[in-house]
């Protein structure tokens, strides 16, 4: 017991706690039920709801267990062994529920209400109210996605707590006073919060409901399972619910040292891709169109391709850990090729290696007690939701936070930003890595000597809008002392990157030119048989394209829409001899697959995910797998098998056994230094992308109410700087031309992107911008007025 | 005993000049402050606090002791806050206090900023106070002018300002964490504490928060010594208290009388006795969120500790008074329904049980009570006193129970006549 703890009785037991417990909390670990409405583990106390009274000893009012601390010796009796406490409580919620429309038989909530569940635990069984309850319009629309029955609200304010201290985008306010007090947006709002689903699971009763679920099911009626969410590389720990074989709801699951209570929207709402009228779940093969076959067949027809050929395999981000490592070892042992990426033209250097060799170097709850946060290139809430409001939380704890990109993001209520243009960030990060005394630029000479002076007390978070320069921030990070991360954006990127799903890292980022670190592999593997080094994604592409590759495997991935640059995609697949799809559908590759395998989505596998910290979590499947769909290892062993070798395992023991000495943390040892800096500069315009929240990308199909809320048109976006010398209006019009292509889209001019640049979202409604991009994600770049038809009878 | 009393805070009520700059320093004003700025703040602090001076905004803390509490070396501002969102039914003595003389408020004001090393105060002014902020307004920009306020203050280099802010019109505002929000731009709704606000107030800052009339006592207790203040009133309630009489009296109004005068001879020496003579029913001694008392209770003292021995407070000592014409039920009926207007909607008994409470008072007074009504109104109350959040909800408790143990037989009788047993009598009375 430290000096800190308190150690108090509740109903007699004795209990201690850290001081400053709660006294509902304390009760809790005791398994003393107190119940409660407005309370939230996750949330400020609000003492509004009074349900949670207990008696303190001594004190001549009964006090709510939610606000008061506890204190040392203090004696609590509560509703179990206190008849006043229990009428009290039991006064309230005939309180609570005088207004409440008890319309439980057609509320969502109904079966597993809060104030169903303790009106029947702790209630009175009949009421005296004999007046007229009171009544609103219902449902009243929050947003596409959130709907109010204001006659069921309790006013216990979580919703609009939850805004206010959690996700900063205060759109749910409280309004009016006394009875006439009602939650509500503001006229002409909407809740346009990627976290506004948070607010309808923590809502204690059916007040606010989600769109997607509203009366499609009772609860009592859902079967489903505890899983991972893979939308990004957080890992929220979720629970998927499945009415008759159909996903109807994904809620979150509490776990304080990754998503706390939270997940975002497009976690919440994005589950319907599985259960789309695309998705596959026989194998194909192609005898003049795609026809089903059996999974026999369809292997012996790909391994014969594959025998004696020039394969290339190129994945997604949605694998699991266990279907990284399969391919990884499928490519390099049986098929003997390194030509395997899990990428799109992105290479962060050493960030991949500390990546893949250091698991949780940096955790999520590393960022509540770290005193300053450097956050390189990362939209952490479009493109790691929960890691932003993580980020929210470590600055309400005191962190100062700095964000260094082009685009300002919505930490900005709470970090400082520096917005720079890509190329000049990255020659300045080259610059400070290689040791020059500046960067170039005077504010980033700040960031960089604060940086330094926080040592270990400071944390670099690098995002995937880096590009090459993570591998510098690496560098800058390792001189300095801080610790590192490299947040990558998709959920399987991590695992992907354990598993050497990568031309040059081997599994554990073991370097495959450095015979020492790959004969550690071989000591597991047997030999690597390629001796060449492998092709990254744009070299595999461009190699398709010049036809020297004749089998290329897409493992959960669409060159078409994901590779950023559409026009060498297109021709790799059209060059190719045999493309060989594995995955949920077929979908644009269609014209181009030979063969396809219906890999099982991670809902309905057993299996691990990597967080961006490196944190591998158990998946447990949700519901079976569809059809004849199964886990890609198991294809990729299946696939080793026809091809006359062995993968060595069979199950996931036997998987998990092998990963386990392989995927071990290894220490990376110091690296020299990159060369000297360039010179400090860029083009003079240059166009950036990166994919937002909610976009077209297949993961998001069919979330219809997600997309309605939260999807934004296409726009460019540009500095009035950049407006003035370019002669732009804001909402006219823009030709935006690089040298991969062109396209005309509206211009919204902002002071919230960096001056010299252009920003496009990479995969918005009305343009794919991997059209304008010739290999990496910025593209030296010009943009016009575009040209406006002269419509006839105009004119002098 | 009331005409041998002294006047203190209405001493210059005769005095139309007094509300401005001059005729208040000509009649000795801001002689306090000058005498307050060569002392050291502890000085002060200790004066106030032997002078037994208990806030006048209805919980009456000793003033001096919630100065105390203050500390100055958080490296925070300190900040005083003048509570003038007078808004209990019954009670305008603050309106007076400063229509006739504003400066008082201000050097009171000052003297606390002093106090607590506070650079600048605010004024929390109830938003009806259309014309008392007008007045006060100029009263400010006088002090500055004179130099009793502003950069240099009494040539001292002690730095003051006072800032008037209007709420929107909001009972709950005058629960000091309420009006902190309010004050910051935030919905007008109670704080929890701790921390308290001498803690954590004002911008998460240590802060004062006084009533006008608690203010305006502070400069004669300097200047006169806490001897001089304690030479009238009670041993524990020491000082004058305005009081302010309403309802069914002769001559209403406000009257500052010592503490512990007994109510009889307020309402008869001061005002007039009950209307037309007619005999007393009810009173309320401290505004209608405090338990209504009888014609058995005319010889209490107006003091905290007599009124509480009478199973009721001295609150605002805003005194309602009702005659045998006036029905009980129907006034609790209204004074609960200002309590459920006037909810902030915060925590559920006070939003719902004044709401209930409500109809149900009024369905009895419509004359559609049913014998269930009485014990559900008695524990109703007892469900709502004490539970809510903050004290509000306890002036919706207050009505209900007090009008039930003095009035229990009225409420019957209404039930069993099915109709308000008075409103024959009202008819008499008005033809």
């Amino acid at each position: 017991m430290s000096r800190a703890d308190v150690t108090l009785t509740i109903d007699g037991k004795e209990v201690t706690v850290p001081a400053g417990t709660l006294i509902i909390r304390a009760a809790e670990r005791l398994g003393v039920e107190i119940p409660r409405f407005c309370d939230h583990p996750y949330l400020e106390p609000a003492g509004a709801c009074r349900q949670c009274y207990v008696q303190i000893e001594g004190q001549p009012k009964l006090a709510t267990s939610c606000t008061v601390a506890v204190a040392p010796g203090m004696a609590v009796t509560t509703q179990h062994t206190n008849p006043s406490v229990a009428g009290a409580q039991r006064a309230n919620l005939e309180f609570l529920l005088l207004n409440h429309p008890l319309d439980c038989p057609i509320c969502d909530r109904g079966g597993e209400c809060p104030l169903q569940d303790q009106a029947l635990a702790y209630g009175p069984g009949d009421t005296r109210f004999r007046e007229a309850k009171r009544v609103f319009p219902k449902p009243v629309p929050m947003s596409p996605l959130v709907n109010l029955d204001r006659e069921r609200c309790v006013l216990c304010a979580r919703c609009t707590r939850f805004c206010d201290e959690i996700s900063g985008d205060r759109f749910l306010e409280l309004f009016g006073r006394g009875a006439g007090e009602r939650v509500g947006v503001s006229a002409g709002e909407d809740l346009r919060s990627p976290f506004s689903g948070n607010t309808v699971q923590i809502c204690p009763v059916g007040a606010l409901t989600a769109t997607p679920y509203r009366f499609v099911a009772r609860p009592f009626d859902l079967a489903g399972g505890d899983s991972v969410c893979g939308h990004c590389s957080v890992g929220c720990n979720v629970r998927v619910d499945v009415r008759r074989g159909e996903v109807v709801r994904v809620l979150a699951r509490e776990n304080s040292e990754v998503n706390d209570a939270w997940i975002c929207d497009k976690g919440r709402f994005a589950f319907r891709t599985v259960d789309a009228p695309e998705r596959i779940v026989t194998p194909l093969i192609r005898d003049h169109g795609l026809e089903p076959a059996s999974f026999g067949e369809v292997l012996t027809w790909v391994a014969d391709r594959c025998r004696a050929s020039r394969v290339a395999f190129l994945a997604g981000g949605r694998l699991t850990d266990e279907d990284a490592y399969a391919l990884s070892k499928l490519a390099r042992t049986v098929i003997g090729t390194n030509d395997l990426d899990h990428r799109r033209g992105l290479d962060g250097g050493l960030a991949e290696e500390i990546a893949a060799a250091t698991p949780m170097a940096v955790t999520a709850k590393d960022l509540e007690s770290a005193t300053l946060i450097v956050v390189l290139g990362l939209d952490a809430e479009q493109e790691v939701p929960v890691l932003h409001l993580r980020l929210r939380k470590a600055a309400a704890r005191g962190a100062k936070i700095v964000v260094v990109t082009a685009r300002r993001t919505r930490l900005h209520d709470v970090a400082e930003h520096v917005l720079i243009a890509p190329a000049r960030l990255a020659a300045a990060l080259r610059a400070a890595a290689s040791g020059s005394h500046t960067t170039g630029d005077p504010m980033l000479d700040f960031v960089m000597g604060a940086v330094g002076a926080s040592g270990a007390d400071g944390v670099v978070l690098a995002g995937e809008q880096l590009g090459p320069a993570a591998g510098d921030a690496a560098h800058i990070a390792r001189a300095a002392g801080a610790r590192f991360a490299y947040v990558t954006r998709r959920g399987g990127d991590r695992g992907a990157l354990r598993a050497g799903v990568h031309p040059r890292l081997l599994p554990g980022g073991r370097r495959f030119a450095v015979a020492a670190e790959r004969a550690e592999v071989e000591a597991v593997w047997g030999p690597v048989m390629a001796t060449d080094p492998g092709r990254d994604a744009t070299g595999i592409l461009h190699a398709c394209a010049d036809r020297q590759i004749d089998v290329l495997f897409v493992v959960g991935a669409d060159p078409l829409r994901d590779f950023p640059d559409a026009a060498v995609a297109r021709r790799a697949l059209q060059n190719v001899a045999t493309v060989v799809v594995v995955g949920t559908e077929v979908g644009d590759l269609a014209p181009f697959a030979g063969a396809f395998l219906p890999a099982a989505p991670a809902i309905e596998r057993d299996g691990h995910l990597t967080t961006w910290e490196g944190r591998s979590q158990r998946l447990r499947p949700a519901r079976t797998a569809s059809g004849l769909s199964r886990p890609d290892w198991e294809i990729m062993a299946g696939l080793a098998i026809a091809l006359g070798g062995d993968l060595g395992f069979e199950t996931l023991e036997e998987l998990h056994a092998e990963m386990a000495g392989l995927l071990a943390p290894r220490r990376i040892v110091e690296r020299e230094p990159p060369p000297t800096p360039g010179p400090f500069a860029g083009p003079d315009l240059e166009l950036f992308t990166y994919p937002l929240l909610v976009d077209e990308g297949r993961l998001s199909a069919g979330a219809d109410e997600l997309k309605a809320a939260l999807q934004d048109p296409a726009v460019a976006e540009v500095h009035p700087e950049t407006a003035a010398a370019c002669g732009l209006i804001d909402g006219a019009k823009g030709l935006l031309r690089t040298n991969a292509g062109s396209a005309a889209l509206p211009v919204r001019v902002t002071e919230h992107v960096a001056p010299g640049t252009v920003f496009v979202p990479f995969n918005q409604p009305g343009l794919a911008a991997n059209t304008l991009l010739a290999g990496g994600f910025t593209e030296p770049a010009a943009i016009e007025p575009a040209a406006v038809p002269v419509t006839t009878g105009s004119g002098p | 005993m009331t005409d041998a009393l002294e006047p203190r805070l209405t001493r210059n009520w005769g005095d139309p000049s007094a509300v401005g700059v001059d005729g208040y320093v000509a009649a000795g004003g801001y002689e306090a402050l000058h005498e307050a700025v060569g002392m050291a703040p502890a000085d002060v602090i200790e004066t106030v606090k032997a002078s037994g001076l208990r806030g006048r905004g209805g919980a009456g803390f000793p003033t001096g002791m919630k100065w105390g509490f203050v500390p100055t070396d958080t490296g925070k501002p300190t900040y005083v806050v003048v509570n003038f969102d007078e808004s209990e039914p019954g009670t305008c003595n603050n309106r007076e206090l400063v229509e006739r003389e504003p400066h008082r408020l201000l050097e009171g004001t000052a003297i606390a900023a002093l106090a607590i090393g506070c650079q600048a105060a605010f004024i929390y002014v109830r938003g009806e106070y259309l014309w008392q902020s007008m007045v006060l307004e100029r009263a400010i920009e006088e002090a500055y002018e004179k130099g009793f306020l502003g950069a240099d203050v009494c040539r001292s280099g002690a730095r003051i300002d006072i800032v008037l802010h209007r709420g929107a019109g909001a009972y709950i505002c005058g629960e000091e964490t309420a009006l902190l929000n309010s004050l910051e731009g935030l919905r007008g709704q109670p704080r929890l504490r701790p921390p308290f606000p001498a803690v954590e107030g004002l911008y998460a800052s240590p802060t004062v928060i006084n009533n006008v009339e608690t203010l305006m006592n502070v400069p004669d207790i300097i200047a006169r010594g806490a001897d001089w203040f304690r030479s009238v009133g009670t041993e524990k309630s020491p000082g004058t208290k305005m009081v302010t009489i309403s309802g069914k009296v002769e001559r209403p109004g406000n009257y500052e009388v010592a503490l512990g005068t007994p109510f009889r001879a307020v309402l008869e020496d001061l005002a007039g006795g009950v209307l037309r003579g007619r005999p007393l029913k009810a009173w309320t001694p401290g505004g209608s969120s405090t338990p209504m008392l009888t014609a058995d209770h005319v010889d209490v003292g107006l003091d905290y500790e007599s009124l509480a021995a009478a199973g009721s407070m001295l609150g605002t000592a805003a005194i309602m008074v009702m005659d045998e014409t006036d029905c009980v039920v129907d006034c609790a009926a209204r004074m609960v329904e200002f309590y459920a207007h006037e909810s902030c909607g915060k925590c559920t008994p006070c939003r719902e049980g004044s709401w209930w409470a409500t109809r149900v008072l009024e369905r009895i007074e419509g004359g559609h009570g049913r014998e269930e009504d009485l014990p559900l109104m008695g524990e109703m109350g007892n469900n709502i006193l004490f539970k809510a959040f903050c004290a509000l909800a306890d002036g919706t408790a207050s009505v209900i129970n007090s009008s039930l143990l003095h009035f229990a037989d009225e409420f019957d009788e209404h039930v069993r006549l099915g109709r308000c047993p008075l409103k024959v009598v009202h008819a008499e009375v008005l033809a």
